[in-house]
């Protein structure tokens, strides 16, 4: 986020504050994206995900006053929403799999990735338990570092790593496995590389 | 409607009048004990328990009837309306204030009270009186007052007594046995 | 394509936008939220309510200190009725022991009575 941005945010924030819908509209638009595909992706499911996502952006325009700047407005977007979804799938806890629909719909629209690759991984993303699942999404959808995730979680540090390593090695091992036993008959090498944040250790 | 303010009349002023009466009719059994300051300050023990009716019914809500000891004790003061122990055990032989006890028998006269009891030992050297309250045929309170060379007691219980039902108790709650049996 | 997990990952769960009729539904929502009455109390009757959750905190704990209190209370005098019972059955047993050694003694003193 680029300081431009943040002051336009914080704008954005105070006018919405003092009672411009315009100005809490444009905040909805602004953060939309990131509050439904965190749903979406815990959820798993198109429906709940536009419920809960509304629910959120609700639960903002009661407690705007709060929030404090940009990045707090941020972090606390992230923070609801994951716990909102985490309490959803306690109450509903059969949410394990993407349906073929939400596959299709999902399919990335970049030509050089392998779509049916990443089905699969989205699937499997949705089969891990609901907090390494949250972890998974924080580190790859909103690229946080692991402080940054244990600070949205409430976690330690060292619990978030043991999240992303376990996950990981499940996900590695079942795309492997999925690759291996491909339709076309053609295995994806996939390997664990070490990102702009450093690996996850 | 003359009727219905004749027994208005009846139960507002006669019916608390004659349960007045009744009360004042019945004989007031319990001593007035002596305040027994001085035995109290060089007693090494001292007990004193006054269990007036309310105290002996909470008392008796708390004695568990499955029990076969409580559910004697709770059988013994089913008819008692009170009970006042005092007992000070001495480190040495004490001689008591006779003016203290004088004053308290002189409240056990008849024809209320009678002395059942009233013995002297010299192998014990303890002098122990018993008066019973008899009204109307019925034993309704029982004063006991015991001189040891180490310890006085006076015990005052008022209503109903059943010297069998607290037999009853020998043996139990460290009650000695009382060998009544043989007195018969 | 990329063949390592971290890029795949990242492009498998890139953001999804909800549409953009996502924050009209949100305003509506909102606006839906407001119009509805509210369902909390006036500020006296929150009040009322808040001093009639206190009385009923205040009076659970005093019948609670006044059932301690009771237990406590019957439990001294079951132990004062038994120390009273033992107290008197030790004086009816003085008795009875006294009463048995002088008609002991009346009868070896005067043993043709």
């Amino acid at each position: 986020m680029t300081v431009a941005d943040a002051c336009a945010t914080e704008d954005l924030l105070s006018r919405a504050v003092g009672g411009e819908s315009a100005a809490f509209t444009a905040l909805v638009r602004k953060h939309q994206r990131l509050v439904y595909s965190l749903a979406l992706r815990m959820l798993s499911d198109r429906h709940k995900a536009e419920d809960l996502a509304q629910d959120v952006f609700l639960q903002l325009h009661r407690s705007a006053a709060s929030i404090e700047s940009a990045a707090h407005l941020l972090f606390w977007l992230r923070r609801v929403t994951i716990n909102r979804a985490i309490d959803r799938l306690r109450r509903e806890p059969r949410y394990e799999d993407v349906s073929l629909e939400e596959g299709l719909l999902l399919v990335s629209d970049a030509c050089d990735e392998d779509p049916l690759l990443q089905r699969r991984l989205r699937e499997l993303v949705g089969r891990l338990p609901a907090a390494p699942r949250a972890v998974v999404l924080l580190r790859y959808q909103e690229d946080l570092d692991p402080a940054e995730i244990a600070r949205t979680l409430s976690m330690s540090i060292n619990t978030v790593k043991s999240h992303l390593k376990r996950s990981l090695a499940i996900l590695r091992e079942q795309v492997g496995n999925t690759a291996a036993m491909g339709p076309d008959g053609t295995a994806s090498r996939l390997e664990h590389a070490p990102t702009k944040h450093g690996s996850v250790t | 409607m003359r009727a219905f303010v004749r027994r208005l009349t009846f139960a507002c002023i006669l019916l608390p009048a004659m349960l007045a009466a009744a009360l004042a009719a019945a004989p007031d059994v319990r001593v007035k004990m002596p305040n027994f300051g001085s035995l109290a300050e060089k007693a090494s023990d001292s007990v004193n328990i006054t269990l007036d009716s309310a105290l002996l019914s909470i008392a008796a809500g708390f004695l568990d009837s499955s029990k076969p000891e409580d559910a004697a004790a709770k059988e013994l003061i089913a008819g008692l309306k009170g009970i006042y122990v005092k007992s000070y055990t001495f480190d040495k032989d004490y001689a008591y204030p006779s003016a203290d006890v004088d004053m308290l028998k002189k409240q056990l006269s008849a024809p209320l009270w009678q002395r059942l009891v009233g013995v002297r030992s010299r192998k014990e050297q303890a002098n122990v009186d018993i008066y019973m309250a008899i009204d109307q045929g019925s034993a309704n309170g029982l004063v006991i007052i015991a001189s040891e060379p180490r310890q006085f007691t006076i015990v005052n219980i008022v209503g109903s007594i059943d010297l069998q039902k607290l037999h009853r108790l020998e043996g139990k709650f460290g009650i000695p046995r009382l060998q009544l049996e043989e007195k018969k | 394509m990329s063949n390592n997990l971290d890029d795949q990952l990242r492009s498998a769960l890139r953001a999804v936008d909800p549409g953009d009729e996502f924050a009209a539904r949100v305003m509506a929502r909102i606006a839906n939220e407001s119009m509805r009455p509210r369902r909390s109390m006036p500020a006296g009757y929150q009040w009322l309510s808040a001093a009639l959750v206190a009385a009923v905190v205040f009076g659970a704990l005093i019948v609670h200190d006044r059932q301690v209190r009771r237990e406590q209370q019957g439990l001294e005098a079951r132990r004062q009725l038994i120390e009273a019972l033992r107290v008197t059955g030790e004086k009816l047993d003085l008795a009875y022991r006294v009463v048995n050694d002088e008609a002991h003694a009346a009868t070896r003193e005067n043993p043709g009575a």
